[in-house]
Formats: C-alpha cells, sequence, structure tokens
C-alpha cells in the first residue's frame, strides 16, 4: 500500500500520514493535506518553520529512524523538568504585593521559569522568541509551541489546548485529574480560561506531548481549536443558570460539537473561524465583537409584562423612572393607574426592560439570528459582525437548518477567501451585497442599518430588460 | 487519542443545575458577589462570584484549594465565567459568609456583579507571548489592586469591564472593554537574513495590512518604513520577522467605550483615546492614573444604567475630553483607509 507521508524538510519528522485511497476518498483528508502542503508549518520536532516535504513510498521508505528524531528534539525541545537557577525576583516581588490576588504569586508555585517573566520586566521587552501551532502525528490541532529568545534560562515551552465542557462547568473531581496531568507533566500550571475558552495546560517537554494528549483524552477530555479550524466555540451560561435566555445554548453547543469535531480538530479553513453562541441580545460571549460565526438568540413577538409584577416592584422601591428614560427605543411608558404600557413599533427588542424588571419576559416566538464577520485584528482593524440571518428557528437535538446554513457559509468561506483572511476582511473585500449572493441569501431590511448612499452598481446585461408598466 | 469530542452535557453540571435546567424564572442580585435564581420548581440557587489573579493562569495548587471548596460549599461544583472569575454554584443561604469568610482568609475577593468592577481579563503578556509589547497581567494588577474597593461594592452608574491586550492582536478583548489597555510596538519588524529562507514570503507579504513590505529578490523582503503601522502580522506570519519591539518602543494604548451588550446605543467597539503611554513596570502609574481619571469622569457624569460607551455618546468626545482632561493627539484621528472618513465629524452640531 502506498503511503503518502508529509515530513519537515530539514529533519523530516513525519507530521501527517495518508494512503491514496484516503486522498481519493475522505474528503476532510484531501483538504487537509492539500491546505497542509500549501502552507508553511512548524516542525515539533526541529523547531524549525517552512513548507513541508511530501514523501511517496510504502511503509519502510523515507521515513527517519526515530533515534534521529530523538536526537533532533533533544537538541532544542523545549523541557518542563530542566532546572531553572533561583534568581532574585524584585519586580515580581513587587507584583505579589497588595489586596488583589497576584499572578506572580501563583506562577512561583510551579515551575515556571521565573527568568522569563522578571527579565521582560526588568528590560521592558518580551524574552520569548517565536511561537506557533504544530500537528503531531494523529494529533491535528492543540498544540502550541513558544521558543525562548533566552536559551539560557529555558529553552522553551509547549501547550496543549483543551476544549472546555459545556457552560465552562466542571466537577472537582474531573478538575483534580487534570491538575495532576499538569503536575506530573507540565509546569503544574493551568490557564483557567483562555479568552478564547478552552483550558490549557502550560509548559509540556516535546517528549511528553503525546502521554498528555493520551492522558487527557483518557479522562474524558478531547484537545483541539489550534490553527485554521472552528476554533472553541463559547456559549452563554442559558438554561443552565439564565432566566433570559432564548434558546438552549449548551444543547446547541453540544450538537455543534457533535457535527463539526473534524472541523475543529482538523485545520483546513483559510483562517481561523471563531464561533460564539449567545441566549439572547445582551451576548455576554462578547459574540457580536469577536466571533467569525455569531448565534444570538432573538424574540420576534413583543416583551411580556405581567402587570401585576410590575407594579409589586414598583411598590417595593423599583426605579421605573429610570427604565422608561433608558430605553433604547422611548417606547415604555409608566402609570400608577394603567400599569406599563409599550409600543411595539419602536421596541428594539433590546433585553434592557427584560433585565431590569422582573415583570417583564422575553417574548414567545424564539430562534436565532446568525451574524458573521466579527473580528478583534484581522487585516482591517476590529470589526463588530454584521446581520446575515435575522431569524431562523433553532430546532433541537441536531439544530440541522442552522448548522447546515452554517456549513454553507463557510463552504463560501472556504473556497473565495484568500490564505490568511479573516471571515470580516473577506466581506470588505468582496463587498456585503456579493457575499449575499454567495451565500445565497434574499437580503432584507433587517441586514443593513441604511440603503447605499453611492449609485455605484453594476447591472448584469441579462438583467436590463422591458420594465415599464404595461 | 483525539476525536472524542467535549464530555457530555450532563457529565459537568451541579445537580441543582439538572434539577432546574431550563426552568429558571427571575434573577436577584442579593449583595455584591452573590446573585439568587429563582425556579419554576420553587427552588433557589445562590451563585458566589469570586475574582482570580488577573490573565486566569492558575498554579494546580490554587485549583485544588477552589477543588476543596467546591466539595465542602457547592457538591462539588464549579465553574468559570467568560470573565475568568470563579462561581460557586448552588451554596446554601446560610454557608454563603461561611464560604464568603474562607475566600477572604485565602486572600480572594468575592464581588463583580451588577454594578461594580467586573473581573478584569487580559491576555498572557510578557509571561508566554513572543508578540508582546507589554505586560497586560502586571497593569490589571495594579488596576485591580487600586479598584478592590469598586469590586466589592456596587458604587458605579453600571458595570465596568476592563480588559488588556498585550499588543494589537488582541486575544486579551481590550477592544471589547469598557475600558481597554492594548498594548502598541513603534519599532520596524526585523528582518534575519539567515532565517527568512524558512519562510512563506508570499504570505508575508499578502498579510501586511498597508502593503509595506515589499519583494528585493526571490527570497528577500524589505519594508517601507514610512507605511507600517507596527502590526505584528509579519512577525505572526514569519519567524524570520520576530520578535517586534524594544523598551522604550513598545508602550500602552488606552480604548473605551466597547461593549457587547444590545442595550442602550447598542454593541460598540472601544475607540482609540490614549495613543500611547510608555511601559514603566512593575505598577505602570501613567496607566493607572489614565484609567482613574476616566472612571471617575464617568462616575461623576453618567446617568444610571450608563454603561462609558453610553456615556460618551450622550455627552459627546469634545465633553469626554474635557471632563477628564485628557490630551488629544493626532494619532487619535483615523486615516487608516476608506471607512476611517465616515469617524470624522460631519454637520456642526458642536457642545461648546
Amino acid at each position: 500500500m502506498e503511503k503518502i507521508k508529509l515530513c519537515c524538510a530539514k529533519c523530516g519528522f513525519v507530521i501527517e500520514e495518508y494512503t491514496a485511497d484516503e486522498l481519493a476518498n475522505v474528503p476532510r483528508k484531501a483538504k487537509r493535506h492539500k491546505y497542509l502542503l500549501n502552507k508553511a508549518s512548524i516542525c515539533p520536532s526541529c523547531l524549525g518553520s517552512g513548507r513541508l516535504k511530501e514523501v511517496r513510498g510504502d511503509d519502510t521508505t523515507a521515513s527517519p529512524a526515530p533515534q534521529e528524531v530523538a536526537a533532533a528534539s533533544s537538541a532544542v525541545a523545549p523541557t518542563a523538568h530542566e532546572k531553572h537557577a533561583a534568581m532574585a525576583t524584585p519586580m515580581m516581588d513587587e507584583l505579589a504585593k497588595g489586596p488583589w490576588p497576584s499572578h506572580t504569586a501563583e506562577l512561583k508555585k510551579t515551575k515556571y521559569p521565573s527568568g522569563m517573566y522578571e527579565e521582560a520586566l526588568q528590560k521592558r521587552t518580551t524574552q520569548w522568541g517565536y511561537g506557533g501551532y504544530v500537528s503531531l502525528p494523529g494529533v491535528a490541532a492543540g498544540v502550541l509551541v513558544r521558543a525562548s529568545a533566552r536559551p539560557e534560562i529555558t529553552k522553551g515551552s509547549n501547550f496543549v489546548r483543551i476544549m472546555d465542557p459545556c457552560g465552562n462547568f466542571f466537577s472537582a473531581d474531573a478538575m483534580r485529574k487534570i491538575c495532576d496531568i499538569a503536575d506530573k507533566h507540565a509546569y503544574g500550571l493551568l490557564h483557567l480560561l483562555s479568552t478564547g475558552g478552552d483550558l490549557e495546560l502550560l509548559g509540556i517537554p516535546t517528549e511528553n506531548l503525546k502521554a498528555v494528549v493520551e492522558e487527557v483524552t483518557k479522562i474524558g477530555f478531547d484537545v483541539g481549536s489550534t490553527g485554521d479550524d472552528y476554533r472553541t466555540s463559547e456559549e452563554c451560561i442559558g438554561p443552565a443558570k439564565c432566566d433570559l435566555t432564548l434558546y438552549d445554548t449548551l444543547g446547541f453547543r453540544y450538537a455543534w460539537y457533535k457535527r463539526f469535531l473534524d472541523d475543529i480538530q482538523y485545520p483546513r479553513f483559510p483562517h481561523k473561524v471563531k464561533c460564539k453562541f449567545a441566549g439572547c441580545p445582551n451576548d455576554c460571549v462578547r459574540g457580536g465583537q469577536k466571533a467569525d460565526i455569531f448565534v444570538c438568540g432573538v424574540f420576534r413577538d413583543l416583551p411580556k409584562i405581567n402587570q401585576e409584577k410590575v407594579a409589586a416592584w414598583v411598590k417595593g422601591g423599583g426605579d421605573i423612572a429610570t427604565i422608561c428614560a433608558g430605553c433604547p427605543g422611548r417606547c415604555l411608558q409608566w402609570d400608577a393607574k394603567k400599569g406599563l404600557s409599550l409600543d411595539g413599533d419602536s421596541c428594539m427588542r433590546c433585553m434592557y426592560c427584560i433585565n431590569k424588571i422582573p415583570g417583564v419576559r422575553p417574548g414567545d416566538d424564539r430562534g436565532v439570528a446568525i451574524l458573521v464577520g466579527g473580528k478583534m485584528r484581522g487585516k482591517y482593524g476590529p470589526m463588530l459582525a454584521k446581520v446575515l440571518v435575522p431569524f431562523i428557528k433553532a430546532v433541537p437535538p441536531d439544530y440541522k437548518e442552522v448548522f447546515d446554513f452554517i456549513e454553507r457559509l463557510t463552504e463560501v468561506y472556504d473556497e473565495h477567501a484568500r490564505k490568511k483572511e479573516r471571515l470580516g476582511d473577506f466581506l470588505l473585500r468582496i463587498g456585503f451585497d456579493e457575499f449575499l449572493r454567495l451565500v445565497r441569501i434574499e437580503p432584507s431590511a433587517k441586514n443593513i442599518t441604511e440603503p447605499r448612499t453611492n449609485l455605484f452598481y453594476h447591472w448584469e446585461p441579462e438583467e436590463i430588460r422591458d420594465e415599464r408598466r404595461k | 487519542m483525539p476525536g472524542i469530542g467535549i464530555p457530555p452535557l450532563e457529565a459537568n453540571l451541579p445537580p441543582i443545575v439538572k434539577r432546574n435546567y431550563g426552568k429558571w424564572i427571575t434573577h436577584e442580585h442579593v449583595r455584591p458577589g452573590v446573585i439568587k435564581h429563582d425556579s419554576e420548581t420553587g427552588e433557589s440557587c445562590y451563585t458566589v462570584r469570586v475574582g482570580m489573579p488577573p490573565n486566569a493562569r492558575l498554579s494546580t495548587h490554587t485549583i485544588r484549594l477552589f477543588c476543596d471548596l467546591a466539595d465542602e460549599f457547592s457538591e462539588g461544583y464549579f465553574r468559570v465565567t467568560q470573565r475568568n472569575s470563579f462561581e460557586f454554584v448552588g451554596v446554601l443561604r446560610e454557608r454563603i459568609d461561611a464560604l464568603i469568610a474562607r475566600l477572604d482568609k485565602n486572600g480572594y475577593p468575592v464581588g463583580g456583579t451588577n454594578r461594580s468592577l467586573h473581573n478584569t481579563t487580559c491576555c498572557t503578556g510578557y509571561m508566554h507571548c513572543h508578540l508582546a509589547a507589554s505586560d497586560p497581567a502586571a497593569i490589571m494588577k495594579a488596576i485591580s489592586d487600586m479598584l478592590i474597593g469598586d469590586f466589592k461594592t456596587e458604587r458605579y452608574p453600571a458595570k465596568l469591564k476592563i480588559s488588556g491586550s498585550g499588543c494589537i492582536n488582541n486575544c486579551g478583548e481590550g477592544s471589547c472593554a469598557d475600558i481597554g489597555i492594548v498594548a502598541v510596538h513603534r519599532d520596524l519588524p526585523p528582518i534575519k537574513e539567515d532565517k527568512i529562507g524558512g519562510c512563506d514570503i508570499q504570505l508575508v507579504i499578502s498579510v501586511c495590512p498597508t502593503g509595506a513590505i515589499k519583494p528585493k529578490g526571490p527570497k528577500m523582503v524589505e519594508i517601507d518604513p514610512k507605511r507600517c503601522i507596527h502590526c505584528p502580522a509579519c512577525s505572526v506570519a514569519c519567524a524570520a520577522m520576530a520578535p517586534i519591539g524594544s523598551a522604550n518602543g513598545d508602550g500602552v494604548a488606552i480604548v473605551v467605550g466597547g461593549k457587547a451588550a444590545n442595550t442602550g446605543d447598542g454593541p460598540a467597539m472601544a475607540k482609540v483615546v490614549v495613543p500611547y503611554l510608555p511601559n514603566n513596570p512593575p505598577r505602570w502609574p501613567e496607566v493607572t492614573d489614565a484609567v482613574r481619571n476616566i472612571i471617575e469622569a464617568w462616575v461623576r457624569g453618567a446617568r444610571k444604567d450608563e454603561r462609558v460607551g453610553d456615556w460618551i455618546s450622550r455627552i459627546g468626545w469634545e465633553k469626554f475630553y474635557e471632563r477628564t482632561g485628557l490630551p488629544l493627539s493626532f494619532k487619535v484621528i483615523d486615516g487608516y483607509d476608506a471607512r476611517a472618513l465616515e469617524r470624522a465629524r460631519t454637520g456642526v452640531r458642536f457642545r461648546w
């Protein structure tokens, strides 16, 4: 059987292996193969970066001897078990003072090389050299490397990214097991949680990486979410502990992981795709600012007002005047006799009155809106997500309609976007009108804040016909 | 090996959540740091929120302490929020004081709900990152030390979120927050001739937002220094152009008015108000002074429920600069791309 291997061009370390059959029949493997060939990768063994080399042959050819790889890794590989010389740390000690819990005090309790942080603070510039994501054989996503610019302090550091459970709830027992792995193989330092919502084990020596991934999967967690794939999706607390949620965000995320696990663990998109799910327009996950694909719970009918409850709340000291004045649509009116009234035309369903008054609840005609293109930097700076679908029903348990649409959307992105172009930058380059056409969406007034002011639009010859009223 | 997916939905849910999943009807802020949720089953769930060290790196020693507290007070479960504070869910009402006392003894503050300072978050900074232009963790520690009283009380007009990012990649979400600290570089990226052979030259050229990088022969690039905006995009794409930065070149910018919620004026990205302040470890006094300045002006001027961004859009930017006393600089005027001119003033509705 012919094997197709992708190796590091420098040290020959095999990063991924396919058979010709797989490339012909498994689309995700074919896409992944093409993606890896077209991009500069960091080799997990020698940390050199560059294009991978494709080697074809049967089992025995061209695979480097395992000893060679081990030798290569010990030459530059980061290790948590290296001895770090004790040194004076005046800056870190200063940061350990004060009433707020200190991160330097945390670092001191672990095997983290304090010299790196202390020297950075003293020299006012970072002491790390270069970093990125690597693929190990069988672990396409989930491993990060950081090379040091100060090899005399530490050679570097590897991380493993664990996808957090739904709702970011942890049982103490599960967390203790993760701590055991961190103590045994790494610095004993966890990132709980990263801003993307993952749990990271920090400071793993290269030779321990495989063991860590195996042990993590053994206790029921999984790694992934680095590189150009769907990143770990964050969801708000939703029905687990919130009275305002408009759909089951936790269930939605669980279904998401069931359906798209391959796309989360096999990087192959033009750039990363961050997905966030918020239960209501309060957007506790900041999806409208950060997420390439943002699924937000919305309702179409008006907020439900329970006049008795509202009256009781006002009687008990509720500040109804502030809320009527602060309503962005100015549509609330309070009358001690008639109760609370709402002008339906100007209500934006912004959730303000619902957040503040216990007697006002969201309406019953509930679904989700899909927004795209939020990002924090990309090529053209921070950008808010744009409404693509104003309303679509989210039907458990498999949310087929929503997921099918998102799949269509990412296919368009995959096909048309340039390398390392975030979805927001792609939208900006091709234009929102063209994007709507590509994903086959009928435009509605809810897609825009206002129509265009310029008249610079293009007509195709086949669109030109006699449109006079007969 | 990978491929098993995330743990089953119910595996990590506390019993009180399982019993009342989707049945909650109201919530109430009992006191700073304690939220009560009522369920239609008649059960009440008390949640205690705890402030955590900036940048959320925790030693296993500390996490085990929290696991023990969870075993003792919340049936063996806890939760990490979107802003990295810990939540003990389902604490019995009569045991809340005992839990808070225990946390206090160990040096962890309880608060960060409703009209208070929420837990500060930031990226890893100098601790683990090759792109960091500053150390937001230390800055957040200094800011949190300064404002810990506001974390434990509800003195603000609305909630206040402060975040910090170590470079304009914004992993720490500075541009999302009411007040954000975003570190900036001011140097040109290095070009290491011996290493550039390993880079994808085409990619390096295409990721540059301003087209400042041009090919110079088949295996070398050059940078137009006039066009460089010191974003580390090329440093991310190519090891030979990292690390960027120097002691006097790097510093921090302050951005204000970001928010995600659709209330008030709707979601907004934060706007740059201070383009550069120097790095001054370990406590960054220039930055903490500016932040305190902005907060005090907001507390004095804002109406109830008005977040920083909503307050500014009501009073206008000229009043914002007047009230805070911050100097306005050329650098905060946007001239980056075609959309930038939209930020220039049209009409003459000035607030003198």
